[in-house]
């Protein structure tokens, strides 16, 4: 019925944007029983099972027997786990940063080239991410191992007497985060990059701008936004990883997602899991505002 | 993971599916057991479940978790057990008889239950296997293999040991061990806490315990504190490794299962915990690629175990796991903080 009233008053609209009014900001209202679906799954999947989290957070035992703030003031008066903490915003920090100097310039390649080069440069960015991030994971430990490829490298070259020690070291997790990462951050840079007027960038140029100052002043803010959801990306998933941090990481290196599974699986303090996830959960939620306000901060300059 | 056992699963009822047109009369019930993933669902997959269709026309399904996790299952599902048998070590196993998660185990309904060594089938437990742990280390990369636990923390061992804590089984007892050889004890575990934060910036890895096989396998540790079935796994798969007894003894500890709490396929579980330590069972699953150690006395031991009969297991160092178990969270907490940089 929708559609015979969009073609009646021809509204060259899809009839799902049209909706019976227009929203206050003039743009189109979506039937929001469309999002219905999603939402609920969200309201049953994530809000309650968050309200249960939060609720088992305020227990003061591993028991759950009695209410009180024990498990907070444990976790938030001790320096190791706000270290924890601050070792796994740094790690997220180091992901971004590591991907997005190895992604720039791959992302200036990929605008630079032609349509052949494109889609195999696509190609070869996509193709990890049709490989568990386990098998790549186990994959850095093969090339970072002791008498693994890097190290029997370099042995061979004269570089180094003795294989260094890169697994287990915070080094050699962001190595192997950077590469694994990487697609997040690039995919939605090399939209932005081709979108790009090129006559911008012809035109910094064509005014005696240097290369360096073209990139700073007119490539970098033009793909700001691109960058920002690239390292948003990156963040989350790298503050989050898991399976690397634990497996290339190792157990001397403590981060929040290995306390959660060491506190819920293992040691069975329900209550002070809660509170590192929570932790873990607004922590990351917290990294990810300050890139949203650097995308309102490039946007207004 | 959950994939993988949806597949399993998915080709496992159309299997059950196509069998039933033919042998639907025959079926005396079925059962969904926890298993460990890996190794152990291999095993019980290949060997057990068929056994069990042969013997009682029981079929079963698994459903692969860690023993951990099998009990936060469990516990989760407050009173509709996901499950109808566990499997577990001995911590879980303890901690999960505490809170009330098994229903008692009826000897008699055991017909295999006189070929195993007294006090190996509780009211509650029934022994399916038994883990010996001691040291492993690579015998090309040292003129002399270590001896017992104190030679972990020395050259040019330390150098190339992997430290793991206390989240397993075998890696809580195996440090208890050692603080016995500093003249420490279960309840006085200072002395090895003061060894292991010397030992830590030498050490060649501290890591999960999972990822211990494999840091073995590419080299980067050369010494492991771990279990004869790892050992054997390893050897199998032509790693230079060889399993040493410490001096002041071997530890073991045993696999067990249980029937949880409110089950509903109770005389399935039976069928099935009978089955698996059956003697054919038991003799099948020692071989390669399981190797796991018999609890059977009608069974020869075949020489790749590092164990030469049932009865050797008796004369091993145990634990009591209702002692660890409170102290345990605070050791991890320790271990934590003390190997961290």
């Amino acid at each position: 019925m929708s559609v015979a009233v969009a073609t009646t008053t021809g509204d060259a609209r899809p009839a799902l944007f049209r909706g019976r009014a227009r929203a206050p900001s003039g743009g189109p209202r979506v039937d929001w029983r469309l999002a219905a679906p999603l939402g609920l799954a969200y309201l049953v999947f994530f809000a309650a099972p968050f309200a249960i989290l939060f609720g088992i957070s305020f227990y003061a035992d591993a028991e759950q027997t009695r209410l009180g703030l024990d498990s907070w003031i444990k976790f938030y008066g001790d320096l190791f786990y706000l270290k924890v903490v601050f070792d796994t915003l740094k790690l997220g920090v180091f992901a971004v940063v590591a991907t997005t100097i190895l992604a720039y310039p791959l992302a200036l390649v990929f605008r630079a080239a032609g349509p052949r080069a494109r889609q195999a440069l696509v190609l070869i960015i996509l193709t990890p991410l049709l490989t568990s991030v386990v098998i790549r994971t186990f994959a850095w430990i093969v090339i970072l191992a002791r008498e693994g490829v890097v190290n029997q490298s370099l042995m061979a070259l004269g570089l180094t007497s003795t294989p260094l020690n890169l697994l287990q070291t915070e080094l050699g997790l962001v190595i192997a985060l950077t590469q694994i990462e990487m697609p997040l951050m690039l995919l939605p840079l090399l939209t932005l990059m081709s979108r790009m007027d090129q006559n911008l960038v012809d035109g910094s140029r064509a005014l005696g701008a240097s290369q360096a100052r073209t990139f700073f002043k007119v490539i970098l803010p033009l793909t700001l936004p691109g960058w920002i959801a690239g390292a948003t990306l990156v963040f989350a998933s790298a503050a989050t990883a898991f399976i690397s941090q634990s497996v290339i990481g190792g157990a001397r290196l403590v981060y929040l997602p290995a306390l959660i599974w060491q506190q819920s699986t293992v040691v069975y303090n329900w209550p002070f899991a809660a509170v590192a996830s929570l932790t873990l959960l607004f922590a990351v939620l917290a990294g990810i505002m300050v890139l949203g306000l650097l995308g309102r901060f490039a946007r207004t300059d | 993971m959950i994939r993988l056992d949806r597949r399993a699963f998915a080709v496992g009822s159309l299997a059950l599916g196509a069998a039933g047109l033919t042998t639907r009369a025959q079926a005396a019930g079925s059962l969904t057991a926890a298993i460990y993933p890996g190794t152990w669902e291999e095993a019980y997959r290949n060997v057990v479940a068929p056994a069990l269709k042969k013997a009682a026309g029981v079929d079963v399904a698994f459903d692969s978790l860690f023993a951990v996790d099998q009990v936060a299952k469990v516990r989760a599902a407050r009173g509709v057990p996901p499950f109808d048998c566990f499997v577990l070590d001995p911590g879980p196993a303890a901690s999960a008889l505490q809170a009330g998660l098994f229903d008692p185990i009826d000897a008699k309904k055991l017909t295999n239950a006189a070929k195993v060594p007294a006090g190996l089938i509780t009211p509650h437990a029934v022994t399916c296997n038994a883990q010996v742990v001691g040291i492993a280390y690579n015998p090309k990369k040292f003129s002399a293999p270590p001896k017992g636990w104190a030679d972990l923390f020395k050259s040019p061992y330390v150098e190339r040991l992997g430290l793991t804590g206390f989240q397993t089984t075998f890696g809580t007892v195996s440090i208890i061990e050692m603080a016995k050889v500093f003249g420490g004890s279960e309840s006085n575990m200072d002395p090895v806490f003061a060894e292991l934060k010397k030992a830590v910036t030498k050490a060649a890895a501290v890591a999960a315990p999972a990822a211990m096989p494999g840091l073995f396998q590419q080299g980067q540790i050369d010494v492991m504190y771990t279990n004869t079935n790892t050992v054997a796994i390893l050897k199998g798969r032509g790693v230079d490794i060889e399993f040493v007894r410490p001096e002041t003894g071997a530890i073991t500890f045993q696999t067990t299962l249980h029937i949880v709490k409110g089950a509903e396929n109770v005389d399935a579980a039976y069928r099935y915990m009978d089955t698996a330590i059956s003697a054919d069972v038991q003799s099948a699953l020692q071989k390669q690629p399981y190797n796991m150690i018999p609890i059977n006395k009608d069974v020869t031991l075949v020489d790749t175990l590092d164990v030469k009969s049932v009865d050797e297991l008796a004369g091993m160092v145990t634990h009591d796991w209702t002692k660890i178990n409170p102290q345990r969270a605070a050791w991890i907490e320790r271990f934590n903080k003390e190997i961290t940089k």
